[in-house]
């Protein structure tokens, strides 16, 4: 009697999360655009008035944004507070319904779905949340925190649930006697731990890490931060990782796109990026983060005043208000007048900004060595 | 949270060790090279706890305040009475008895608490009347969970001009003299009756359960692991039942031990005033009614139900106290 | 500058010195060492960065400083000697008069550091008030002085804003300002520019730097952030559970870090510009202060630990101007009594080798 060349589930992989958890296969292929956004805006409307239904404005935390994600890329997304990049995560995974634009997963428009459609979707596309202590849900147990996806998409057998989470805690490193533990009992960057567990058992494609390790020790930090590329590696992942620390980001990514009050003004490889800025921006961003090196105390190009509103953005190009370039270029019309759109500076690195060109080694050093004073006062715009 | 501030050093989580993996690997002093590191048995520290669920937690937490164990005690002590007397004795505390009138307290087994100027037993007397205001505080608790808390979650929910909507009907109810509107309503549907006198106090007092519940299911709503729920595709019923609820529902549970005590109050004013209930049935406020005679000519009579309302109130009130600190705590570290 | 209490500024001696300090939490589930015997100094006009993670003591011991801890915490031995004097048995009239006057401090939340019903310049004012003596239009002039100092534009008109009008990096000034108000000896910063987005972090540290140039001011810097440190600091503490475990000048903590936590924390923090595929990691977690291992308390994460660490190990000089808490010698070897030293053997070692508590 000869035996059976496979059985069906030697057949997907002997990995339980692949055959209880069975993905379908993705029409992407590698390198293609597993995702994309398409001039997606989102505004917040500001309500008052009598019975607080006047709309007095809106705050435009992403207003027309759009790039792709490749299939199995690690793409970064920097920005400071306010400039829209965790709302931009949360709008692409339809966590927030969006003002207007598109997003497209895997060929597949899913701004149109209905919530039932997007639920098959939604296996496809997970989160890692950035707080790890609000993240999790207190009165469940771990075991119901990670095995609540498979539940709701149809694995109701308690065993093979329970099978199931054990492989996921064992894959992120935690102990898999655990399972009946509840989140209080760990510390952060067990629950972080806990949360891409969480994240993995529907077995996606695709994941957005939303400032998956501000909240943690530094030195913890690291031991997230190799777990998130080892299982990158393992799974075949593709990434958004959004975060604010530059060094992080360089760390990780393969493509950083940089935002501003809720535009992208730069997308590059991050070689590229990182070593040669198109955007003044950028520039300052990157000159910005203090130097971990006592011997090599840089000097910097700080910028003047504060980030302007995102209910209130400057008319033309949104960083015109503080930009260097433009101040040394004489203050030209242009910045206030036309916004600038992404293009092309280099290939495969598009900025958007008038005078890029001009972001040169040298026009940095001499706006750099100017040191404006110290004052917190920006530039009359 | 991260960060160690003075009063939060003891850290609400004892987080286990390295589970991780202590280091696989060591570096050889003498040598400089890396060798394989000797296993030491790894105790993690996390199995060193007993598994304790949320609600173990919170029962500890409970058991810590000694002022809301007593009150706990205390109101089943009241609550076993009012159930277990009355149902014994049945109709004995409206017998009258001419030969029997104004016995004084203590000084009889058979009546412990002395009769009144018609005979009626004052211990069997009290015991029905805890057991009418009792009954009507807990039901009308009920009722107002029972309108207030689907209410609020909806309202909470669904936000938006659902939530605008329910909110106005708060406001309507809120801005309607209450007492007044419980007495209309007592007066036109019937005096006398408990069952009147609960849906009157219920239907309008619910808009404190409502407001909680909206407030926290609104919270909610912005909450993480609630997006997180909905990132794995659970529905709008799951995700209201299982994630949202549950957390609801400990404010909830506090204004209600404290609801008691409110309508109890609120009977008694009422019956006081003659809206409530009437004689012969027995209410703690209605033993209260003839308040300037007795006051003059035979005092211990009104002793009995005002203590009784005192005792109540007080009990439900630490009760929600300790209850409030079990479900919702704030670091208690003083030892 | 009226300080009633007199701190002998100019008097020899460091301006800050803390010896053997301990702040311990008195708890329901046990005693927490926040604070272990902690000692370091710092100089006039110096700047001393303070290292560490979550737990391991170090806004504690600033806090033990100006006397701010509160229930169930308290200081249970040591000493904090301001040019000489101690502070530790100063009443709490005595403390106050130091607190803002002669020791500033500030926060890393101003948006809870700042009294949102009061305007900045009326914080400002009462702060110098109270410690200069000055009457109210003086003490208005001066706040508005010095927010016009910290590079706040137009400050006639924001001091009389209040702090939920303004951003966090103009909180952040606003604190800086009040802090300076009083032209204090010291300045102990808590995460300043922790919950500040990175350019408007770059903003304040170079206000700083500007400041403590002017005035001569000298500061301990509290961070996690090693990038700061190497940028402001003079001389740098590393803590750890609640103890010192190494000290030095800036640029040798970075080039030639001892302590295998102050290596591992180098190792692993990514850098601009420095594309490793992995990071180094420190393996496992910070020990639950209820439950401390006996001995080194780094020893469970530790990839040189060896059985003597099962004994307190010494503080001991590494360099000159650099200690550590380690058993390795300063070349990195075991130690002279040998890796697995028992405790009757390795205890008086420890004590001969030690330079410090």
């Amino acid at each position: 009697m000869t035996e059976p060349a496979t059985t069906p589930s030697a057949e997907l992989g002997s990995d339980p999360l692949e055959r209880l958890m069975p993905s379908e296969p993705t029409a992407t292929p590698v390198g293609g655009a597993l995702i994309e956004v398409e001039d997606v805006v989102k505004h917040f409307d500001i309500r008052g008035g009598l019975l607080g239904i006047s709309k007095l404005g809106a705050v435009r935390a992403v207003d027309g944004v759009s790039f792709k994600v490749r299939r199995g890329e690690t793409l970064g997304l920097v920005g400071e507070s306010g400039c829209g990049k965790t709302t931009l995560g949360k709008v692409i995974l339809r966590l927030i319904p969006a003002t207007s634009g598109q997003v497209v997963v895997d060929g597949k428009p899913i701004f149109g779905l209905s919530e039932r459609e997007m639920v098959a979707v939604r296996r496809d596309m997970q989160i890692v949340f950035q707080d790890p202590y609000s993240s999790l849900n207190p009165r469940m147990t771990v075991g119901e925190i990670v095995g609540e996806g498979p539940y709701v998409h149809g694995l109701k057998s308690k065993r093979e649930r329970e099978d199931l989470v054990r492989e996921l805690l064992a894959k992120v490193g935690l102990n898999q006697s655990h399972i009946h533990r509840y989140p209080h009992e760990f510390s952060g960057g067990q629950r972080q731990r806990i949360g891409i567990a969480r994240a993995l058992a529907l077995n996606p494609e695709f994941v957005v890490c939303d400032e998956p390790v501000s909240a943690l020790d530094v030195s913890i930090q690291s031991q997230v931060l190799n777990l998130l590329d080892d299982l990158q590696q393992e799974l075949g992942l593709t990434y958004l990782f959004i975060a604010h620390n530059l060094a992080v980001v360089e760390h990780i990514s393969d493509r950083v796109g940089v935002m501003y009050l809720g535009k992208l003004v730069e997308l590059a490889p991050v070689d590229g990026l990182y070593n040669q800025p198109a955007h003044p921006y950028t520039v300052a961003l990157l000159s910005a983060v203090p130097e971990t090196d006592p011997r090599r105390r840089k000097k910097r190009l700080v910028l003047r005043g504060d980030v302007p509103s995102p209910a209130n953005p400057p008319s033309g190009c949104r960083f015109h208000t503080r930009c260097w370039l433009r101040e040394r270029l004489g203050n030209p019309e242009r910045c206030q007048t036309e916004e600038p759109l992404l293009r092309e500076i280099r290939p495969g690195q598009e900025v958007a900004c008038h005078f890029s060109e001009d972001v040169t080694p040298e026009t940095i050093d001499t706006a750099t060595r100017r040191l404006p004073p110290v004052s917190a006062e920006a530039p009359v715009a | 949270m991260a960060t160690c501030s003075p009063t939060s050093c003891t850290a609400s989580s004892t987080p286990a060790s390295s589970t991780e993996g202590s280091p696989t690997e060591r570096i050889d002093p003498a040598t400089g090279t890396r060798v394989a590191a000797p296993v030491a048995p790894e105790v993690d520290e996390i199995d060193l706890i007993p598994v304790r669920t949320y609600w173990q937690l919170v029962r500890q937490r409970f058991l810590r305040h000694r002022l809301a164990v007593v009150a706990l005690f205390l109101m089943l002590v009241l609550v076993a009475l009012a159930v277990i007397i009355p149902t014994l004795t049945g109709e004995g505390y409206a017998k009258t008895s001419l030969s029997q009138t104004m016995r004084p307290p203590f000084t009889n087994l058979a009546q412990p608490l002395g009769t009144n100027q018609i005979g009626q037993d004052m211990f069997l007397r009290l015991m029905k009347a805890m057991q009418t205001s009792l009954f009507i505080g807990f039901m009308a608790v009920v009722i107002i969970v029972a309108i207030g808390v689907p209410l609020g979650a909806i309202a909470g929910f669904f936000g938006g001009k659902i939530d605008n909507l329910i909110m106005r009907l708060v406001d309507i109810v809120l801005s309607l003299p209450i007492f007044f509107l419980i007495v209309m309503i007592v007066a036109f549907f019937g005096k006398g009756d408990a069952v009147v006198v609960v849906i009157a106090i219920g239907l309008t007092g619910w808009t404190l359960a409502c407001r909680l519940v909206r407030a926290e299911f609104l919270r909610l709503r912005e909450a993480d692991f609630v997006q997180a729920a909905r990132a794995l595709g659970a529905g709008r019923t799951r995700i209201a039942s299982r994630h949202m609820l549950p957390a609801a529902l400990a404010p909830v549970v506090v204004a209600s031990t404290l609801g008691i005590a409110d309508s109890v109050v609120t009977e008694a004013a009422l019956s006081f005033l003659g809206f409530g209930i009437s004689p012969p049935q027995a209410s703690l406020g209605n033993m209260l009614k003839n308040f300037e005679e007795d006051l003059l000519v035979r005092p211990q009579l009104l002793i009995y139900p005002s203590v009784t309302i005192v005792l109540i109130v007080l009990a439900a009130s630490f009760l929600g106290d300790g209850l409030r600190d079990a479900l919702d705590p704030r670091q208690r570290v003083e030892k | 500058m009226t300080h009633s209490i007199d701190l002998g500024r100019g008097s020899d001696g460091p301006l800050l010195e803390l010896r053997n300090l301990k702040t311990h939490f008195f708890t329901q589930d046990g005693v927490v060492k926040a604070v272990d015997g902690v000692t370091f100094s710092v100089d006039d006009g110096k700047t001393l960065g303070v290292v560490g993670e979550s737990g391991c003591g170090k806004s504690v011991t600033a806090m033990s400083i100006l006397r701010l801890v509160g229930r169930p915490g308290r200081i249970v031995e040591g000493e904090i000697r301001v040019h000489g004097r101690d502070l530790v048995p100063l009443s709490e009239n005595e403390i106050r008069d130091v607190r803002g006057n002669t020791i500033s401090m500030i926060f890393q939340e101003p948006m809870t550091s700042l009294n949102p019903v009061y305007t900045c310049g009326d914080q400002i004012a009462e702060t110098v008030a109270l410690h200069l003596n000055l009457g109210r239009k003086a003490a208005m002039d001066r706040a508005i002085e010095m927010l016009r100092l910290v590079g706040i534009p137009d400050p006639k008109r924001r001091a009389r804003e209040y702090p939920h009008q303004l951003s966090g990096g103009m909180r952040q000034r606003v604190m800086i300002a009040m802090a300076l108000s009083t032209n204090p000896v010291l300045l102990i910063a808590d995460e300043p520019t922790t919950a500040l987005d990175v350019t408007i972090q770059a903003q304040i540290l170079e206000l700083m730097k500007e400041m403590r140039q002017t005035n001569g001011t000298a500061i301990m810097l509290i961070t996690h952030d090693l990038g700061v440190v190497a940028e402001m600091a003079d001389d740098v503490v590393v803590m750890y559970a609640g103890k010192v475990v190494e000290m030095s000048s800036v640029t040798k903590i970075f080039e030639t870090p001892h302590h295998p936590y102050t290596k591992g924390l180098l190792a692993s923090i990514p850098r601009l510009g420095d594309r490793r595929t992995r990071l180094a990691v420190i393996e496992g977690t910070v020990p639950n202060p209820l439950n401390l291992p006996t001995g080194c308390l780094f020893k469970r994460r530790c990839p040189y630990a060896m059985p003597i660490c099962d004994t307190a190990p010494p503080l001991q000089q590494v360099a000159p101007d650099h200690v550590s808490r380690c058993w390795l010698t300063p070349e990195g070897a075991a130690p002279e009594v040998g890796a697995a030293a028992p405790p009757d053997v390795a205890e008086p070692a420890a004590a001969a080798l030690s330079v410090g508590p």
